[in-house]
């Protein structure tokens, strides 16, 4: 699976303040740690940019670009931040993240993708918000993308973004985004996918967010997931994603096919991961001790 | 082709809670069945119970059409809770409202020998419910829990805050506790598998907030039905126990209930039925015409 990582985030306090004070150093450093775990893209999230959305975007991009030779995800939801760090983006293909079935999304966001010849993220999101289930969802997804065709975007170039929900807000909501990956191929042949990952454990104790993550990372992946953005500092993510733990992905595929496994005959890592798979099936209702029961 | 109604059976069963010691003893619980499905299999060992309130200082903000019917005895909790007897109460909910550190802040001790007293007075298990501050009510309850070493109270609110404290006086006087959380059924969860490490999880019984008709009862209705659910058909042993739906309160605060008698009556009514179906094992309702009416109601089911 491609991973975007996540860590050059405008929520971060370290990294707003950096980029407030224009501190290259500590976001090179990001940069550079994430390309050294293994990353396939770098995201850099400026949230809403409402300063100099511009000159901010450029600067950000020149300064990651000056470490890295790494494909870019340019993270925001306005349209002047989004322009200048997708032309600023000189060394690889960037990716365009994110457009929407929203009314302002698809006039101003969407036609840039176009204009510079990007990657896209499209999510479900319409002008009502998130679509509660994974018709309504398919439905939104369906139609944003036939905007995007009509604009001349094809379906390569655009990574669906089912939203993904805490966990701890609403289990229902994580099992849609998964049965929605199941069914997106067949729907919507050639186009890519990815989604917010960590968003999945908002809410949750820091301590406990990393195992969910990671779970669904697996789950997500069985069904062709082509994306994620995630935690790229997270090593037994990246361990995961890369097959050194063979051993625990066959553990979450039983469990997801509701296979009988003796708990009793497993290491504490490896019964986490099971109990944690039945968290996000739905299985077993959610609290934040469902590893100590 | 002829019509064959599909029949359900489940695999969970509701822990089955005893209240009250001796001849008084009550069981709550026990099903193994979802609430009044009774075209499915399985089996409701406990109708559901009907708890009346008395409170241990002079109610306020009643209206007429119950305060009227206490008249004699609201300033006295003994004869207060003998004459909910004569309603037809299976339970007394005692609130320790004088304790309420924003009101009369009475002490602890007080309280809890005026919670024996009743306790002792009455032919029926006793709730006592602290005034829900959850600090003082870490003291309150463990000085009730004490005074009123094996009658095997219901006592809570047991809450995040101030479990620790209640849960250990509670079993060390044999008493069972309510467990309270703020309508989420994952917080809810969370307490029961946080008490379970040191309490007895038959000895717990959920409350889940119980709000009026009007005012969010579908959210109460909503977590009671999923509690029911996940223990009844899913097996979760941190959801399987009984509910008590404590709706009195809510209900006779709104202005609805307030209004006139009959309307106030069937508010409560109303609420009650509705957090029966949704799977309560306990009602605690405050008009004895309220308790008369839901009960001929599921007489004639």
């Amino acid at each position: 699976m491609i991973l975007i990582g996540e860590n050059i985030h405008i929520i971060s306090k370290n990294v707003a303040v950096a980029i407030r004070e224009r501190d290259a150093k500590l976001i090179q450093e990001l940069a550079v740690a994430q390309a050294e775990a293994g990353v396939d893209y770098i995201d850099l999230n400026l949230g809403p940019a409402r300063k100099n959305p511009q000159e901010t975007t450029e600067w950000l991009v020149n300064t990651v670009q000056a470490v890295t030779d790494l494909p870019l995800s340019i993270d925001t939801l306005n349209p002047v931040a989004m322009e200048a760090g997708l032309r600023s983006c000189t060394k690889a293909r960037p990716l365009l993240n994110s457009a929407s079935g929203r009314t302002d999304s698809k006039q101003q966001t969407l036609p840039l993708a176009k204009k510079y010849n990007t990657d896209v993220v499209i999510s479900v999101l319409t002008d009502k918000g998130c679509p509660p289930d994974v018709e309504s969802r398919m439905e939104s997804i369906m139609s944003t993308v036939a905007y995007a065709n009509e604009l001349g975007i094809p379906n390569e170039d655009i990574w669906v973004d089912p939203i993904l929900l805490p966990v701890s807000a609403d289990q229902q909501q994580v099992v849609q985004a998964l049965e929605f990956m199941k069914i997106l191929g067949d729907v919507l042949p050639g186009v890519k996918s990815t989604i917010g990952l960590s968003n999945l454990s908002n809410g949750t104790p820091e301590e406990l967010r990393a195992i969910l993550n990671r779970t669904y990372m697996v789950m997500l992946g069985r069904y062709g997931q082509y994306s994620v953005i995630a935690d790229a500092l997270d090593k037994e993510l990246i361990d995961l994603n890369s097959g050194k733990m063979p051993r625990i992905v066959d553990l979450i595929y039983k469990a997801m096919d509701g296979e009988e496994i003796a708990l009793s005959s497993l290491s504490n890592k490896e019964r986490d991961y099971v109990k944690t798979t039945k968290v996000l099936l739905a299985e077993t209702l959610y609290s934040h001790m469902w590893l100590e029961v | 082709m002829e019509f064959k109604a599909p029949v359900e059976s489940y695999s969970g069963n509701v822990r089955e809670v005893t209240l009250g010691r001796g001849a008084k003893a009550l069981k709550i619980g026990g099903e193994n069945a979802l609430p009044f499905h009774s075209f499915d299999e399985g089996s409701v060992p406990n109708p559901p119970r009907f708890a009346l309130e008395v409170l241990d200082t002079e109610p306020e903000g009643w209206p007429e059409s119950v305060l009227g019917l206490y008249k004699d005895v609201v300033s006295d909790p003994v004869k207060w809770a003998k004459k909910c007897l004569t309603y037809g109460a299976d339970m007394i909910c005692l609130r320790l409202l004088s304790t309420d550190p924003a009101g009369k802040d009475a002490s602890p001790e007080a309280a809890a020998a005026m919670a024996k007293k009743v306790a002792e007075a009455i032919t029926v298990p006793l709730i006592v419910y602290g005034s829900g501050d959850e600090k003082k009510d870490a003291v309150v309850l463990p000085k009730v829990a004490e005074a009123c070493s094996g009658e095997n109270l219901l006592l809570g609110p047991a809450v995040k805050e101030n479990y620790e404290e209640i849960a250990k006086a509670a079993q060390q006087h044999g008493h069972a506790i309510i467990a309270q959380s703020p309508l989420d059924i994952n917080l809810m969860k969370e307490l029961n598998i946080k008490l379970c490490k040191t309490f007895p999880p038959d000895r717990i019984m959920i409350d889940p907030l119980s709000s009026a008709l009007g005012y969010g009862m579908e959210y109460s209705f909503t977590i009671m039905e999923r509690t029911k659910q996940t223990g009844v058909i899913f097996k979760d042993g941190m959801t399987q126990m009984p509910i008590i739906a404590d709706l009195a309160n809510e209900c006779w605060k709104t202005k609805e209930a307030k209004a006139n008698k009959v309307q106030g009556m069937l508010w409560e009514a109303i609420t009650a039925v509705s957090l029966l179906l949704a799977g309560a094992n306990i009602v605690v309702v405050r008009h004895p015409e309220t308790l008369k009416q839901v009960k001929e109601l599921l007489k004639q089911r």
